[in-house]
């Protein structure tokens, strides 16, 4: 990296609420999390829940009939809430990489690989067809590409997943960014693939300081990867914390309910576990907590009012009125054996 | 039914309800020719539920594809109960398919199923060209069909856009239902879900075998979700079975290295794998693999590769109804455990 050491926080979301529907209902509700050099941050929930709104927000991509009503978003300690188109043009790629779930969709079928990655390098880079070829191959060597002046020449239908997935995330780190973004980056990857990928991020994370924001439905995944995880639920974050803390310990329900249908990985037969009921719909207004609904141990204050999120240790955090309740642990597991 | 019972069936019947023997497949015509499967010999008994695996490109689909008589193999034969799928041809094959004695479910249901057809358009789909029976019969199969997967008739006349991710795909399992199938054929149903939801229709095609006793298999490139439902598990790498066997014996201790690569990759919520992905990768300290073209499928990704690997090895059996195609299968396990289990640490 080049130029002054850059601010510890790279990406600071406060209080954010996010409207769709041309403004009909708020999908987003108050939501803040940062991500800091060096330090990947997962962001966990089931689909509808909010996360991929908020990643958009975070790129100043947001679709059509979507808006921030409320709420800051800054890039290394800049107000980035309101950019103009330019201004988030001139942050793309540069300051903020992107990497999507369908690698296929977002290459041009019909162009060298090579070329689409070298055309970023001239127009964001201002270089030279030689000097962006060259970096180019650098790029592919680096995110583990073998035989970088073959692929540089293939088309990406020639190319399998896995591959083009390295070739999405070389684009997205070919500008030097301090931020890259990662939604539902492995889905759609095999197991083997996947664990290579996850590898790469850390790699790149440990040898560049990059900060990472990886979005994803799966727990599993996410404790394989990240720091820390913000855990969302129809739009609110409804525990935060260290990854290796909210595995071994965590404090809300949803948290709970979440841990309890995650791949285990023992290969052990056993009683698949569901969460019951359906989350609410996008913008439903609800007094309160609103898991409350599906949650085995909600009583009439979970109801009553709204709840804030709870300070729990250094850095955990968690929203839920009985998060101290003792009896709560053992409330859970009676109505899941009575289920 | 458990792994018993359905030994115990194999022992009273000694058929198959469905056999795929010796089947190659290839796709594609003159320099564009393509093997997808090799030699594929599987036996799919009444009642129980196998998972196939493997990544992409492995022939799941296609071995899929071909069992339906959508393929037709180039060698070898798919027999289904009294039928040789495979030596049909025009007519009857179109007969045989319509009957719907095998049915297909794919893995994203909002793309597998039509937008502008309602759900009860779509689950009597099967049952309409079949013909033969009447509206009110239709209707009463229909309903049926929904009820088996936990659906009430309150969405019969909602569009596929308008209900959820999980129930889509309870859509597409009771559309294939509703022809009162003889075996479920599911490609990758899972997938596109997420954890509740994947559990959730897992859970409902284990209650169906146990309540129909319908055989399913079920295609998957995620083996953790296989194992809390599947008998038995049969791991495809490039077209060719590399390992057959019980789910609990082949998950607790896989005969072959790709088994065991693809078990470690799997992402978990606990760290505790008998072995780690990077035993189980090639490292530029490996000796070179044999590149002869016959060798074994896996031997360029195999850090046991020998010189013996040069030829493809046989499904071998290495306990009770468990076979593998590794000449190494009892030395890699030793190997594997005493390579590094982190290159880059040391």
């Amino acid at each position: 990296m080049t130029g002054n050491p850059p601010p510890d926080e790279v990406l600071g979301i406060e209080d954010l609420y996010i409207t769709v529907h041309d403004g009909a209902a708020t999908a987003v509700r108050g939501i803040s999390l940062s991500v800091h050099t060096g330090e990947i941050v997962g962001l966990v929930g089931e689909s509808g829940s909010g996360k991929t709104l908020t990643c958009r927000a975070a790129l100043g991509v947001l679709p059509k009939g979507c808006g921030i009503e409320q709420g800051t978003i800054s890039f290394e300690r800049q107000d980035v809430t309101h950019l103009s188109p330019r201004g988030w043009e001139r942050l793309h790629g540069t300051g903020i990489g992107a990497v999507f779930q369908d690698p296929s969709s977002y290459l041009n079928p019909s162009l060298t690989v090579g070329s689409q990655v070298a055309e970023v390098l001239r127009v964001k880079q201002k270089m030279g067809r030689r000097a962006a070829h060259a970096k180019t191959l650098e790029l592919f060597t680096a995110v583990g590409l073998h035989h970088p002046e073959l692929v540089f020449h293939q088309i990406p239908a020639e190319l399998s997943g896995g591959m083009l997935q390295r070739v999405m995330i070389a684009i997205a780190i070919s500008c030097e960014p301090r931020l890259i973004i990662a939604d539902e980056a492995t889905t759609a990857l095999d197991v083997t693939i996947q664990a290579e990928i996850i590898e790469l991020l850390k790699d790149l994370r440990d040898q560049r300081g990059l900060a990472v924001l990886f979005v994803s439905h799966d727990l599993a995944v996410i404790r394989e990867l990240c720091d820390r995880v913000v855990v969302f639920y129809a739009g609110e974050v409804v525990e935060s914390g260290p990854v290796a803390e909210i595995i071994e310990r965590p404090r809300h329900p949803y948290t709970q309910a979440l841990l309890r249908v995650a791949s285990v990985g023992d290969y052990q037969r056993r009683e698949l576990e569901v969460i019951a009921g359906q989350p609410p719909r996008v913008g439903a207004e609800i007094t309160g907590c609103r898991f409350a609904e599906r949650c085995p141990a909600a009583i009439a204050a979970c109801r009553a009012a709204a709840i804030n999120l709870s300070r729990l240790s250094p850095g955990h955090q968690a929203r839920c009125v009985r998060v101290n309740d003792p009896e709560l642990a053992g409330v859970i597991e009676a109505e899941m054996a009575a289920r | 039914m458990t792994a018993q019972a359905t030994t115990d069936a194999r022992a009273a019947q000694e058929k198959p309800l469905l056999a795929v023997e010796d089947v190659d497949v290839v796709l594609g015509r003159g320099w564009r020719a393509n093997r997808v499967l090799s030699g594929v010999n599987l036996k799919i008994w009444p009642g129980e539920i196998v998972g196939l695996v493997g990544e992409t490109g492995s022939g799941k689909t296609t071995l899929a594809r071909t069992v339906v008589g959508l393929v037709r193999p180039r060698r070898g034969r798919v027999v289904f109960g009294e039928t040789v799928v495979s030596g049909l041809r025009r007519g009857a094959l179109r007969r045989e398919r319509r009957r719907g004695h095998v049915q297909l479910v794919f893995q994203d249901p909002l793309r597998s199923l039509d937008p502008d057809l309602t759900v009860a358009q779509i689950v009597g789909e099967g049952l309409a060209i079949r013909g033969g029976i009447g509206a009110e019969e239709m209707r009463a199969r229909v309903e049926d069909a929904l009820a088996k997967v936990g659906l009430d008739a309150t969405l019969l006349s909602r569009t596929s856009g308008q209900i959820s991710g999980g129930q889509r795909q309870r859509v597409s399992i009771a559309r294939a239902l509703a022809t009162d199938p003889e075996l479920l054929l599911c490609d990758e149903p899972v997938s596109a879900l997420d954890a509740s939801n994947r559990n959730y229709v897992l859970r409902l095609l284990g209650e169906l075998r146990d309540s129909l006793g319908l055989p399913i298999v079920i295609i998957s490139h995620d083996l953790s979700s296989l194992a809390g439902i599947a008998d038995r598990v049969v791991v495809l790498y490039r077209g060719r079975i590399v390992e057959d066997g019980p789910v609990g014996q082949v998950f607790s201790a896989p005969r072959h290295p790709y088994t065991a690569l693809l078990m470690a990759s799997a992402p978990s919520v606990k760290h505790d794998r008998p072995l780690d992905v990077h035993q189980l990768r090639r490292t530029a300290a490996d000796p070179e693999p044999p590149t002869a073209a016959n060798a074994c499928v896996f031997a360029a990704r195999c850090p046991f590769a020998v010189s013996e690997c040069a030829e493809q090895p046989a499904l071998e059996t290495v306990g009770e109804g468990w076979t593998s195609a590794c000449r190494r299968h009892q030395e890699w396990p030793a190997l594997a455990s005493v390579r590094r289990s982190n290159p880059t640490l040391a």
